[in-house]
């Protein structure tokens, strides 16, 4: 909570101390003075910080964010908009990476030193080694143009008709029933997601590898191999189990940036998702709307860390029976 | 005379490292016979961990490991055997106890789950409600009074004492035929060091477990071990009953390594210099003692 | 330090990271005599060589006013260096000094510089460089810095976790013990043992900045044409996928290329210096 009152602090400070007339740029050079003073007042940029900020909280507490000067909306009705899509290609690049990448990292750390490692380690090192704009590009080119198996861009095919009910398309076309185009926005959604995944999934993999050699060191370990117990029993109870949660905070971070370098993807595939409007907004100074969409993102960020905190709370038994005594 | 349960014979061990082979193990030949308690003793490095390891056939795995002679368990060369009927001697026939048993038990599953996965390796499939019964009546052996708590319980939530219990009577539950037991309890403080050792010792004498005791602890072999093997640097320089040994060494390094024993009365602990020549001395045997005569 | 340098080439893997890494920072150096075009760097036109796929001279083809691809993928990397350079040059030295006064000093201090820490870290690295790049005018400068800001509180949670373990370890308290000042204690018993985390991050880092350096520029936050980016030149080549794909294949392999290399690196120092991740 802390943490949040000093994001929107210092997001709110950023905004504030650039230089240029956020009234100016909103009216055009062709303005009058007049009409730029009393938009000015307006948008109470004649008090001082401590005070903007004081409306700014006030409005925010009642889900207010202000207008956005681009497009003239309220800002939280542009981000309702354009969130879900962000947040859906997200979803499916964290499920891609946890689902890839972990397997991955064990595979490694089970054949640990041997040319399986070796390969493991290198293509996820590749993998970290681009920005996602990179891979968006190159699985364009591979799957897009020159095997053509997946779209080009877009969430969905213009022929399917989806009645928005959350925004998120992959819900929406379960819930009216539409295979069809439940289907196509699986085909639209794969390969943008996997390449927002890509480096998630390497970064995972060598961080589970890591740890897990680390852990194939500990004496409970050696135990389990002189009873014998079978070997992927012990790579997956004895190994794995216990690495994972030093892994898991880490994973939980590299997930969350994955809602910045969705920015770069969503550029690429041209996504209907935040990136375009916040890019917009930020060439524009559209001061509400870049405050406004940092600090969604934040928020967006922060919760996925605590939901990983409560991930490692529950596998950790440590930390659950402290939590159950207190 | 009836097979040995473990007969070492002429045993070597290097490591292949970028600089030639690093000789660890020159040789050496040891025999338990059904029942018996052996001891190893040596200062650390002296390679006794890693013959406890090989005669598990946990070393052999490793690609740098280089290993030659032979190791016999009740009467089969072990090097013979496919390495899948090798595995399926360990934890069942054979089984080991360690040194930190708080750091030897996975730290995140209760003791209950790692104990149904030892009994498990001799009786596959065993249910949840009968491998509870069986970890019990262990436990109960082991004089732990509230097993049903024990059970639950993570090993961190344990003492060392009681941690060291649970190892024992896992060690002991399927009734192996050989316990490797590798400075056991050396983490712990000396009173419950000295109390589980006993325990142990009353249960393998119970079950006619063989021992392999590893140990640089000379206080500790005395009381538990029937006969013992000195080992140095990969070599075994003297053998004999315990009494004998402890009364009349013969060998330069086990008088140097008697002597550094600390003793209240005397002057705190003698330092042992590193290489004097008289501890490369050959192996020095008492009557009726050497390997020759007592597997004949 | 030699001994290092030695494993370095004798291992495969990081020798590779080595020669990449030479290559790449050798080009930059010499950019202006290997380079077969070195006026292409400008806003230079060419219209009769304009768009053209790869061949002698253009060994990486031309872009659509007609310079040298490979030219500016070079010069590119120069920029790159140096933007790496500076940005770990503050962002490093302010990232310790705060991490080591939070992990050894503890108290208030402590509190109050890990909470500030914590609010740059609980906002996506690139949105924040974003937003600060967004609001300033992009130039390479302004790039700089926007980077510099999202990047120094990492060094302060990796030296605040070191400084905090060390605090209790003997050699602190010995020095406690015979009076020494605060600040000999944080800079000369910690700091150094502080210094192979700190290096092994770092080469890693050199390679994030150039790959966050070149996410900016991509999103039109960064280096402003006709100065050569990498990450510009695939933003712009990507509209004309897939019949100019040498527009966007040759600088974002590129950025693959010098990443890799400064990876390839990092991993290994760590393995030789021991340190964790």
């Amino acid at each position: 909570m802390i943490v949040l009152i000093g994001v929107s602090l210092l997001i709110f400070a950023i905004a504030r101390v650039i230089p240029g007339d956020p009234a100016r740029i909103a009216l055009g050079p062709n303005a009058t003075a007049e009409a730029v003073a009393v938009l000015r007042d307006k948008l109470h940029l004649n008090d001082s910080f401590l005070e903007q900020y004081g409306y700014f909280v006030v409005d925010l507490l009642r889900g207010d964010l202000g207008l956005s000067l681009y497009t003239n909306r309220p800002v939280m009705a542009d981000i309702a908009q354009f969130l879900p899509a962000t947040l859906e290609l997200v979803i499916v690049s964290g499920l891609m990476m946890v689902a890839i990448g972990l397997p991955l990292g064990i595979l490694s750390a089970r054949h640990r030193g041997s040319w399986i490692d070796h390969t493991v380690r290198l293509v996820t090192l590749l993998g970290v080694s681009a920005p996602a704009f990179v891979w968006a590009v190159v699985l364009m080119l591979a799957f897009s143009y020159f095997i053509q198996i997946f779209p080009i861009a877009g969430r969905i095919s213009d022929s399917c008709t989806v009645q928005t009910v959350t925004g998120f398309l992959l819900i929406d076309t379960l819930i009216a029933g539409n295979f069809k185009a439940l289907g196509n926005a699986v085909w639209h959604i794969i390969l943008p997601a996997f390449a927002l995944a890509l480096s998630g999934i390497g970064q995972a993999a060598r961080l589970v590898r890591s740890n897990m050699v680390e852990t194939y060191d500990k004496p409970f370990i050696e135990m389990a191999q002189a009873y014998g117990f079978p070997e992927r029993r012990i790579a997956r109870r004895y190994a794995f189990r216990p690495s994972l949660i030093p892994s898991l905070t880490i994973i939980g971070l590299d997930f969350a940036a994955m809602l910045g370098s969705a920015f770069l993807v969503e550029a690429v595939y041209a996504w209907p998702g935040l990136s375009r409007y916040g890019v917009a907004v930020i060439l524009r100074k559209d001061l509400n709307a870049i405050v406004g969409t940092v600090l969604v993102i934040s928020a967006m960020f922060l919760i996925v860390n605590l939901i990983v905190d409560l991930l490692v709370s529950i596998i950790n038994p440590r930390i659950r029976l402290s939590q159950r005594a207190s | 005379m009836t097979t040995p349960t473990l007969k070492i014979e002429n045993l070597t061990l290097g490591f292949k490292t970028w600089s030639g082979t690093a000789k660890v193990l020159h040789g050496i030949s040891l025999h338990i016979k059904k029942g018996e308690r052996v001891a190893l003793v040596g200062e650390s490095g002296s390679g006794k961990s890693v013959t406890a390891r090989i005669v598990l056939g946990m070393l052999q795995q490793l690609k740098s490991a280089r290993i030659t002679g032979s190791v016999e368990f009740e009467g089969v060369n072990l090097e013979t055997l496919k390495p899948a009927s090798r595995h399926a001697l360990r934890g069942t026939r054979m089984s080991m106890i360690f040194q930190d048993p708080t750091s030897s038990l996975n730290p995140v599953y209760p003791i209950f789950t790692q104990f149904k996965e030892v009994l498990e390796r001799a009786q596959p499939g065993i249910t949840n409600e009968k491998a509870r019964e069986r970890a019990i009546s262990a436990l109960a052996d082991v004089a732990i009074n509230e097993p049903d708590r024990v059970l639950d319980s993570y090993a961190f939530q344990l003492s060392g004492g009681m941690n060291q219990r649970v190892m024992i009577a896992m060690a002991l539950a399927n009734n192996p035929a050989l316990l490797l037991a590798d400075e056991p309890g050396t983490a712990l403080d000396v009173t419950v060091q000295a109390q589980t050792l006993k325990l142990m010792s009353a249960l393998v004498e119970k079950h006619h477990t063989s021992v392999l005791f590893i140990s640089h602890n000379l206080g500790v072999v005395r009381e538990f071990a029937d006969r013992v093997y000195v080992i140095y640097k990969g070599n075994i320089v003297e053998q004999g009953p315990t009494g004998q040994l402890f009364d009349d060494p013969k060998h330069p390094y086990t008088r140097a390594l008697l002597s550094a024993v600390p003793r209240i009365t005397g002057g705190g602990i003698p330092d042992l210099d590193d290489d004097p020549s008289g501890f490369t001395a050959p192996l020095a045997t008492h009557d009726g003692y050497s390997e020759r005569e007592l597997l004949a | 330090m030699k001994k290092t340098l030695v494993i370095l080439t004798r291992n495969p893997l990081s020798l590779i990271g080595l020669i990449l890494v030479g290559l790449v920072v050798l080009s930059a150096v010499f950019a202006d005599f290997i380079t077969p075009f070195p006026e292409h760097v400008g806003a230079v036109v060419d219209f009769s060589n304009f768009n053209k796929p790869p061949q002698w001279p253009n060994i990486f083809g031309t872009d659509l006013v007609g310079r040298d691809l490979f030219t500016r993928v070079v010069y590119a990397y120069r920029i790159s260096l140096i933007l790496g350079i500076v940005v770990l040059a503050i962002a490093v030295p302010v990232g310790v000094a705060i991490g080591l006064a939070a992990g050894y000093l503890g108290g208030w201090t402590e509190y109050l510089l890990m909470r500030i820490t914590d609010v740059f870290l609980s906002i996506p690295p690139l949105v924040l460089a974003m937003s600060v790049m967004g609001l300033l005018e992009p130039t390479l400068t302004n790039g700089m810095i926007a980077v510099t800001v999202m990047w120094w509180p990492w060094y302060t949670r990796l030296v605040y976790n070191l400084a905090r373990s060390e605090r209790e370890e003997g050699y602190v308290l010995a020095a406690e013990v015979i009076g020494a000042s605060k600040l000999h204690i944080m800079f000369r018993e910690i700091l150094p043992n502080c210094v192979p985390s700190i290096l092994t991050k770092m080469t890693l880092d050199f390679g994030f900045v150039i790959l966050i350096a070149s996410s900016l520029s991509f999103l039109g936050l960064g280096v402003q044409p006709p100065t050569p980016d990498l990450g510009s030149m695939v933003a712009e080549g990507a509209k004309y996928l897939p019949d100019s794909w040498w527009l966007t294949v040759f600088p974002g392999l590129a950025i693959l290329i010098a990443v890799f290399g400064f990876n390839l690196i990092g991993d290994a120092l760590r393995e030789i210096l021991g340190v964790d991740q």
